[in-house]
């Protein structure tokens, strides 16, 4: 990591010695050139002292760095903290300055995810398995709910609460089951989307909500930070360490389909999902925004969604738009097909249709 | 010399009006008037993905069929009926094992909840004289493994829904190649309706909150 964009703190690795390779085209055995160089890193303070810059930026640099790795250098300088700590506050520095994700290299994103792999790691003593898999070229993910086929047995809710590490404390789900009465048209305001009593209940259809992953998304336009974008493969996404929590997007989105982290979100640790990704189901904190990412997490690889896998109705279709053969393709050409609030110019990747 | 100012002021507006549509705050402006149009021109040259269902269909039993312009696989059945083959008890005639009454009692949780009797009874899909197979109304043989060729034969629609992709579970992945369920892999043939019963998520902190 040579072309960081931030100042690097060096708690642990102090006295790292490497062999750097030599220009001369010999085996490092039989080079007579002086190989063995010291490349001892220097630490947060020497960083912004030894390089040379004017008064404003040293003291913009300072500040922010000082505020933010108070701690972290209070524990370099203590003898007693051991490497654990060292290391956990060496990693909450790099943490608290890496960029925003959508700007990073392949390789940034790489490093973030395995800090954040091995804090856990420190915090908890569990591994977690986290990756950040990019989109892949010619795929484009829609989604098809038959609302024929739900019986509204809310499989989909629990399976995508355990999926994605949602609170439990605040009982937060991504998917809303609407219970309908027949004949009355999509009725939202007299639709029922917490109901508890043996369904399908005579006289009604069910009608699930969630992240539509808008081609023309507004919650995407009115983020102030750009926290929140549209992948290539058409998820949209979050980056919960760029997002401030002002809930601009929650408030642009005409579907409900976004959450916010009003308390510090609790799951039992043995119900963690250990299979996470950067933009997906890896633990989140208060005061962020979150909602349904396709469980990018599975998509990413081939998996279906958990919400699809769940459902025994087969009421849920997923797949790639761009792949003519797909299912999702065949529902879209084949079936009649509507969005919700089609006229707002959103366009939602997410279809309703019925038998 | 009023009249100067009046175009010198109509040229810098003018200017300002560019400039301010130029540098809208929107990062880009999309391509396609909408997603459809997107999704035709952009799967015009698709030449397939890397990501496959294969490693996700491994441990299931499948079975490829093709119906119409549709190819795709569905789980194989047989190994799934607990006394198949049937004929390791139907060595008789099904009259002769009604009667002996040495035999203990066989199917006898099987209740035929499908249809009214003017229109299905066993023997509508069952051939007594071939327990192995299936028949059809033709009195044609079909083999268990493919089943959904007798619900077809009234089930039309769902049969079009079904190759197509609109009707029926997916397994694996989204990815190609494609596996289904087969009818009889989420409907019980001789009670195909689905069950009333309790959701699975009750959401007590919204019934608090909209107290």
């Amino acid at each position: 990591m040579e072309n960081k964009k931030w100042f690097s703190l060096n708690l642990s690795n102090r006295k790292k010695q490497s062999i750097i390779s030599c220009g001369c085209e010999k085996t490092t055995e039989n080079c007579n050139h002086n190989l063995v160089k010291d490349t001892e890193q220097k630490d947060g303070f020497e960083q912004v002292f030894d390089v040379k810059m004017n008064r404003r930026t040293a003291f913009k640099k300072l500040t922010a760095s000082l505020l933010i790795g108070a701690g972290a250098v209070s524990t370099s300088c203590s003898v007693i903290t051991d490497d654990d700590t060292k290391e956990k506050a060496q990693i909450d520095w790099e943490e608290q300055f890496k960029g925003n994700y959508k700007l990073m290299t392949d390789d940034e994103k790489n490093a973030t995810v395995n800090r954040l792999v091995r804090s856990y790691e420190l915090r908890t003593g569990k591994t977690i398995s986290m990756s950040s898999k990019n989109a892949e070229e010619d795929v484009l993910f829609g989604y098809a709910f038959n609302i024929s086929k739900c019986k509204g047995y809310m499989d989909c809710v629990s399976a995508c609460v355990e999926e994605n590490n949602q609170d439990r404390n605040s009982q937060m789900q991504y998917i809303r089951i609407h219970e309908m009465e027949d004949g009355k048209g999509l009725n939202f305001a007299e639709a029922d989307d917490n109901y508890y009593h043996e369904v399908p209940a005579k006289g009604h259809f069910y009608l699930g909500t969630q992240c539509f992953h808008c081609d023309n998304p507004p919650c995407v336009e009115v983020c102030p930070v750009k926290a929140t974008w549209k992948e290539d493969d058409g998820i949209v996404v979050i980056d919960y360490d760029w997002c401030v929590g002002c809930r601009y997007c929650m408030a642009a989105c005409p579907y409900d389909g976004r959450r916010f982290n009003w308390s510090n979100p609790e799951i039992p640790e043995e119900e963690v999902n250990k299979e996470q990704h950067y933009l997906g189901n890896r633990l989140r904190k208060k005061g962020v925004m979150e909602k349904c990412t396709f469980c990018i997490q599975r998509s990413r690889k081939g998996k279906n969604p958990a919400c699809v896998d769940a459902c025994p109705t087969g009421a849920r279709i997923f797949g790639n738009l761009l792949d003519p053969n797909s299912t999702i393709r065949w529902v879209l050409e084949n079936k009649k097909v509507f969005r919700l609030k089609e006229d707002l110019g959103t366009e939602p990747k997410f279809w309703y249709f019925m038998d | 010399m009023k009249n100067k100012y009046h175009i010198k002021l109509y040229f810098a507006s003018s200017f300002m009006l560019l400039f301010v549509m130029l540098s809208s705050c929107k990062e880009k402006e999309e391509k396609y008037h909408s997603i459809i149009d997107k999704i035709e021109v952009e799967s015009k040259d698709y030449h397939g993905i890397s990501t496959s269902s294969d490693i996700y269909l491994e441990d299931l039993k499948l079975i490829e069929i093709t119906e119409g312009e549709h190819t795709f696989l569905i789980p194989e059945r047989k190994s799934k009926i607990k006394s198949y083959s049937c004929i390791e008890c139907h060595t008789e005639p099904l009259e002769k094992l009604q009667n002996n009454k040495k035999l203990k009692e066989a199917h006898w949780d099987i209740k035929l909840i499908h249809a009214d009797k003017n229109t299905l009874n066993c023997a509508t899909c069952h051939s007594g004289n071939d327990m192995n197979n299936l028949k059809s109304l033709t009195d044609r043989k079909i083999s268990f493994n493919l089943s959904y060729k007798l619900c077809m034969q009234c089930h039309s629609k769902e049969f079009e829904d079904w190759k197509g992709g609109a009707h029926g579970k997916r397994l694996g992945g989204w990815a190609q190649p494609r596996a289904s369920n087969s009818c009889v892999d989420c409907h019980n043939p001789h009670k195909p309706g689905f069950e009333t019963r309790f959701p699975s998520w009750y959401n007590t902190k919204t019934e608090e909150e909209r107290k």
